[in-house]
């Protein structure tokens, strides 16, 4: 659920700062910053979209309580 | 115990039952009962228990008998009716004759059983859980959840034999854009007597580790429409409609939508169609993250270009700017020196001009100065012996005046004219003097001196 939360939260922020650029709210000073974070909000999703941490072994354990 | 007692044997008891119950019940009759169990046997023979329930309590039993070649066709009217083969615990309606055995008993043989009677009783049971769920506001519940951004964390509900679950996977597992989903299998009958009790247990399962999850699927397929009735069941469809996880369902096709596909989340024809929808939502959470990856290169490329393009622009301005402004100060620097050295050369002519004006003015100033003071010299020159005559007589008169008036001041002269002094004890007397009858006083006059004595004195009036 943490995993979850945390690509959501990548996700919007993603949005934010596209829309942020489209709407031209970008300065110069703040662009290195914006696309290095926008850069590593992007890894995350993709990251999320081809991979799971689900511990098989855990939800076996949970479902025997 | 009496003596001409008739005794019959069990047979002639049992025969004559047979005989009165098969003159009394010659025909067949229709008959609703439930169909309790339905003991079915190798020989293809079922021997059904038939109830009759009242408030859950059993009002009526007998047992039933289908013959093979009766249940073989019965079975494949429902199927092709009803959709489902015959259910235990289901209201049929029954045509049966009664049939009494010496050996077995009392019995009613099923001649036949009205399919259309089912499905009506099917459509009841979903009309009723429909009904239910609405009341207790439940229809819409699973479908007002929050769908998850990547739906990527799959329990799935089906059977590992199903065709529908290995579709399902294909398309999930072998999708060209390396999209991985996390799925875990928890069995469970889909279809029969069984499936309700399994669904639910599976669900309630899920719901113990729901955290692990984004969502439920429920998979069946390739058995055409035939036994959907249990997605129908209350206790099932409301297990579904009220978990806390969107519950998605592609269990295939039916003409009718039960309600478990209506209370579900969303509900796919196929297992296929479930897993292509799901790749769908994988797509629409990577296309904008693409998207976004395109317009930040791009916008940052164009900002940098507009930004480096205003900066050089500026710059030439400025430098442009800057030599103007130099050009235009050395200029105004070089002109007001010119003016400034010709106003100065004015100004030093004029004042010299002036000052050569002031010399040649002192100059003739000073002449005429001379010039009348020379005049008024020879003027005085001129004047002066008349002048000094002047002054002289006046002088002369002056002097004779002054004498005259001397000598008029002479006590002699005054004394001449008749005037006298007197004098007491040597001084002259004047009013304040303490001038006493008696005193002696003496006068004088031009040619005399007079000793007297005063006998009166008083004053006169002026």
């Amino acid at each position: 659920m943490k995993n979850e939360l945390l690509y959501t939260a990548a996700f919007e922020e993603l949005q934010q700062i596209v829309r942020d650029m489209e709407a031209g709210e970008i300065t110069v000073d703040e662009l290195s910053v914006k696309v290095k974070r926008a850069a590593e909000l992007i890894a995350i999703c993709k990251n999320k979209l081809s991979s799971t941490e689900e511990d098989v072994n855990l939800i076996l354990k949970e479902l025997e309580n | 115990m009496s003596e001409n007692r008739q005794i019959f044997t069990l047979k002639q008891v049992v025969s004559s039952i047979r005989k009165t119950l098969e003159e009394r019940y010659q025909q067949a009759y229709w008959v609703k009962a439930e169909m309790h169990k339905l003991n079915l046997y190798p020989s293809g023979h079922a021997f059904p228990e038939l109830v009759q329930k009242e408030n859950d309590k059993i009002v009526a039993q007998v047992s039933g008998s289908i013959w093979s070649h009766n249940f073989q066709r019965i079975n494949r009217q429902f199927m092709v009716v009803v959709k489902e083969p015959l259910k235990e615990g289901t209201t049929l309606l029954l045509q049966v004759k009664v049939a009494f055995s010496e050996t077995y008993g009392l019995s009613l043989q099923i001649l036949d059983i009205d399919p259309n009677y089912s499905l009506g009783e099917l459509q009841r049971e979903r009309d009723e859980t429909l009904h239910k769920l609405q009341a207790e506001r439940l229809l819409n519940r699973n479908q007002q959840l929050n769908f998850p951004l990547l739906p990527q964390r799959i329990a799935i509900i089906s059977a590992d034999t199903s065709k529908g679950l290995s579709d399902f996977m294909k398309v999930l597992n072998n999708n060209p854009w390396n999209y991985h989903f996390f799925t875990m299998l928890f069995h469970a009958y889909l279809q029969g007597d069984m499936a309700v009790p399994s669904i639910i247990e599976q669900l309630k399962r899920i719901e113990k580790v729901k955290d692990h999850f984004d969502i439920v699927v429920i998979v069946r397929g390739g058995g055409g429409e035939v036994g959907l009735s249990c997605y129908n069941n209350y206790a099932l469809c409301k297990e579904i409609a009220s978990f806390p996880l969107p519950v998605l369902t592609g269990i295939g096709h039916s003409t009718n939508m039960t309600v478990a596909e209506l209370v579900a989340f969303r509900n796919a024809i196929t297992p296929t169609e479930l897993a292509d929808f799901l790749l769908q939502t994988f797509h629409d959470f990577s296309v904008p993250i693409n998207d976004a990856g395109k317009s930040l290169r791009a916008y940052s490329k164009r900002l940098l270009e507009i930004h480096s393009q205003h900066f050089a622009s500026e710059t030439k301005h400025f430098k442009n700017s800057a030599h103007l402004y130099l050009n235009a100060s050395k200029n105004k620097l070089v002109q007001k020196s010119q003016q400034f050295n010709a106003e100065a050369k004015t100004l030093i002519l004029r004042k010299r001009e002036a000052l050569h004006f002031a010399q040649k003015e002192s100059i003739a100033h000073t002449k005429r100065f001379f010039k009348i003071e020379k005049e008024h010299v020879l003027g005085f020159q001129l004047d002066l012996p008349q002048k000094l005559k002047a002054l002289l007589d006046r002088e002369k008169r002056n002097i004779q005046e002054a004498e005259n008036m001397v000598n008029l001041m002479n006590p002699k002269n005054v004394l001449k004219r008749g005037y006298s002094i007197t004098t007491i004890n040597g001084k002259t007397v004047h009013g304040e003097m303490a001038i006493q009858e008696g005193d002696f006083i003496q006068t004088k006059t031009y040619d005399l001196e007079i000793e007297s004595i005063v006998q009166k004195i008083s004053k006169h009036e002026e």
